[in-house]
């Protein structure tokens, strides 16, 4: 298998205002040095809390947000080095999808001209293969043809998802990064859009990085999970792994939080494994492991030294603990 | 044991641009003391009316009670004057809201706030107050009360914020406790926290909890009685289990068939969708308002509006149930 994907310890970190005049700025880490891979046609979740960086690492993965070091492998090319006029050319094959359907299209555009602006841009086709283009779209996002020249608010949260993802389809991407594409909706709308996406991904053979906090959702349409705790990757594993037999105590403890059918009150459910507290501040993050003041089976020597990222049965986990 | 909150055939219309349209039309729930009731249902369905029509919080116009009851241990809410019912708010019961951000006011100490609360209800000094507000603090699972009261709503977190808002609203030992989507704003982790500090605090204190709610997860985990809501109505009631593991309406089954599963094994290819929306209130007809989803769908359900009454199983409002065809 080739990878589409291969991200080399990235970092990004943000500049902090001086506490005075000639104090050296302060710096919040936000993502401290993460890897992952993603292969052709599959789709790699990454969870966590908020302010675990999962956002940031994505947007710095497409050179959104300036990354501070590390490597960025596309089709086995550095994303990072290039230029600004290439990397524009290399945005026809990735392409994006926010959270909030109600602020990321323009309120005062058609949404015909909104899906129809990546091939303006990019200049592909003359204007009527593009608006051929659109139509195609459009029925391939489940919207109708007489739609296309409504305005963004005549739609509902559910549609307008939609129309953000025939967007980001025009340009024929490789690569679909996903940021909460499904959190602001409805469960039952929520259901629609996972669907569509899990149909877009197995007949277009698309990639996607889908950042997610809702861990039902990323078992539904992910091949691969990430979990970030403060800025790294704290287990990684293939779905069947990571909800079957999560190792790391944070996995485990996201899973124990979630709300599941299977949780009974009736049955008197009681929560095994309890979080308390929040995570620590990503300005000065702690010397050891980042999780040590929540996890149950802390000991001394992770409050002394990082765990790293090790081979963990079928799993990748960074933990001196971690469950076997 | 008798109901403690007792919601009868209550109707609540609002004046606007498109006319009179009925926000809830004719619902009937209960709730017994220590017991938790769901209600669930998509945005739109009036789950947040409901909630508000019993703190006696409807802005009137352009809200209207048009009918129907409200008691509270036999006492009727939507009769009770203005005076009476700032008496029973905070006290008797009291409301959490989804957005603590903006339901904390900016400008005072959390500690204020809850003392403020106490002092309200409580012939207390303000001192003794801002005690009790510490020890609420303590209780509700916040490190370091003493200094915490000090602080301002923008220096705490998400979860913290949620937490002074439950101290805020057991600050009086309230019969009744109002949760609107209590966690939506927040994470998983944050969100166990809280539905495991409400549970013990109705362990604690009695309290019978009304939680507002779309996921049906919550549900599973925290309710002892469901009532599904669609367009203003009531459309399946039930024991929680019965309503998770035998749903009856339609739109109940969807409900429970479109989440994600977590569980170890189970795994759906495609999720269950619900096709459409929820329709706009002014727009719905003589019949069952989820018609236009459903895919049970027959002339009667365009023509007549079904009742909330058991078929088989327990109450649905739905003529496909009715029939046994589904």
């Amino acid at each position: 298998m080739s990878a589409l994907l291969d991200v080399r310890n990235l970092k990004v970190r943000f500049a902090l205002p001086k506490p005075s005049l000639f104090a050296p700025h302060p710096f919040l880490e936000a993502v401290r040095g993460v890897s992952f891979t993603l292969e052709k046609g599959r789709a790699l979740g990454i969870v966590g809390e908020s302010g675990s960086g999962k956002t940031t690492a994505a947007m710095a993965t497409i050179r959104l947000v300036p990354a501070a070091g590390g490597e960025i492998l596309f089709e086995g090319e550095d994303l990072l080095p290039l230029d600004d006029e290439a990397m524009r050319a290399r945005r026809r094959d990735i392409q994006l999808i926010f959270q909030d359907p109600y602020s990321s299209l323009n309120p005062r555009a058609r949404v015909v001209d909104i899906v129809r602006e990546p091939m303006d841009l990019m200049g592909i086709g003359d204007a009527a293969s593009r608006l051929e283009r659109v139509k195609e779209l459009f029925e391939l996002v489940g919207l109708r043809p007489d739609q296309l020249n409504l305005f963004p608010h005549q739609f509902s949260g559910g549609q307008r998802q939609r129309i953000s993802i025939a967007r980001a389809l025009t340009t024929n991407p490789k690569l679909l990064v996903c940021d909460e594409p499904v959190s602001a909706l409805d469960v039952a709308i929520q259901a629609q859009i996972l669907n569509l996406l899990a149909r877009l991904k197995r007949d277009l053979g698309l990639s996607y990085l889908f950042i997610s906090h809702d861990l039902g959702v990323v078992r539904h349409l992910c091949d691969d999970v990430a979990v970030m705790y403060l800025g790294q990757i704290v287990e990684q594993a293939s779905r069947e792994d990571l909800f079957d037999s999560p190792k790391h105590p944070y996995t485990q403890a996201l899973l124990a939080a979630a709300p599941s059918l299977a949780r009974r009150k009736s049955k008197g459910y009681v929560r095994p494994l309890k979080l308390s507290g929040d995570p620590p501040s990503p300005i000065n993050p702690p010397k050891g492991c980042a999780f040590v003041d929540r996890c149950p089976l802390a000991q001394e020597i992770c409050r002394q030294e990082q765990p790293v990222l090790k081979a963990c049965g079928a799993s990748q986990v960074a933990c001196h603990f971690a469950a076997t | 044991m008798t109901h403690l909150l007792q919601i009868e055939d209550l109707r609540v219309t609002f004046n606007t641009r498109y006319g009179e349209v009925t926000a809830l039309d004719g619902i009937s729930m209960q709730v017994r003391e220590g017991e938790t009731l769901g209600v669930v249902g998509e945005s739109g369905c009036g789950k947040s009316i409901t909630a508000l029509s019993v703190m006696g919080l409807i802005p009137t116009p352009p809200g209207r009670i048009a009918g129907g009851a409200i008691r509270l241990n036999g006492e009727d809410l939507t009769r009770a004057s203005e005076a009476r019912m700032r008496e029973l708010r905070g006290a008797e019961m009291a409301m959490i809201f989804q957005e603590p951000m903006t339901s904390l006011n900016p400008v005072f100490t959390v500690g204020d706030q809850i003392a403020e609360a106490i002092m309200l209800h409580q012939n207390v000094s303000r001192d003794q107050a801002f005690r009790d507000a510490i020890a609420l603090l303590d209780r509700v699972g916040i490190p370091s009360p003493d200094t915490r009261a000090r602080d301002y709503p923008h220096q705490l977190s998400g979860g913290m914020r949620q937490r002074v808002m439950i101290a805020m609203a057991v600050s009086c030992r309230p019969k009744v406790l109002i949760a609107d989507e209590p966690t939506t704003a927040l994470d998983v982790t944050v969100q166990a926290q809280i539905f495991d500090l409400l549970n013990e605090i109705q362990r604690d204190f009695g309290s019978a909890i009304i939680l507002i709610t779309h996921d049906m997860g919550a549900i599973s985990e925290m309710a002892d009685r469901v009532a599904v809501m669609y367009a203003g109505r009531v459309i399946e009631e039930a024991r929680a289990d019965d309503v998770l593991d035998y749903p009856q309406h339609p739109y109940s089954r969807g409900l429970i068939s479109c989440i994600p599963a977590l569980g170890k094994g189970e795994m759906r290819d495609t999720l269950a969708e619900i096709p459409g929306v929820v329709p706009p209130l002014h727009l719905l007809g003589a019949g069952c308002a989820f018609a236009d989803r459903c895919s049970h769908r027959q002339m009667r359900c365009d023509t007549e509006q079904p009742r909330l009454i058991a078929h088989g199983h327990h109450p649905a409002a739905c003529h496909a149930v009715e029939e046994g065809r589904i």
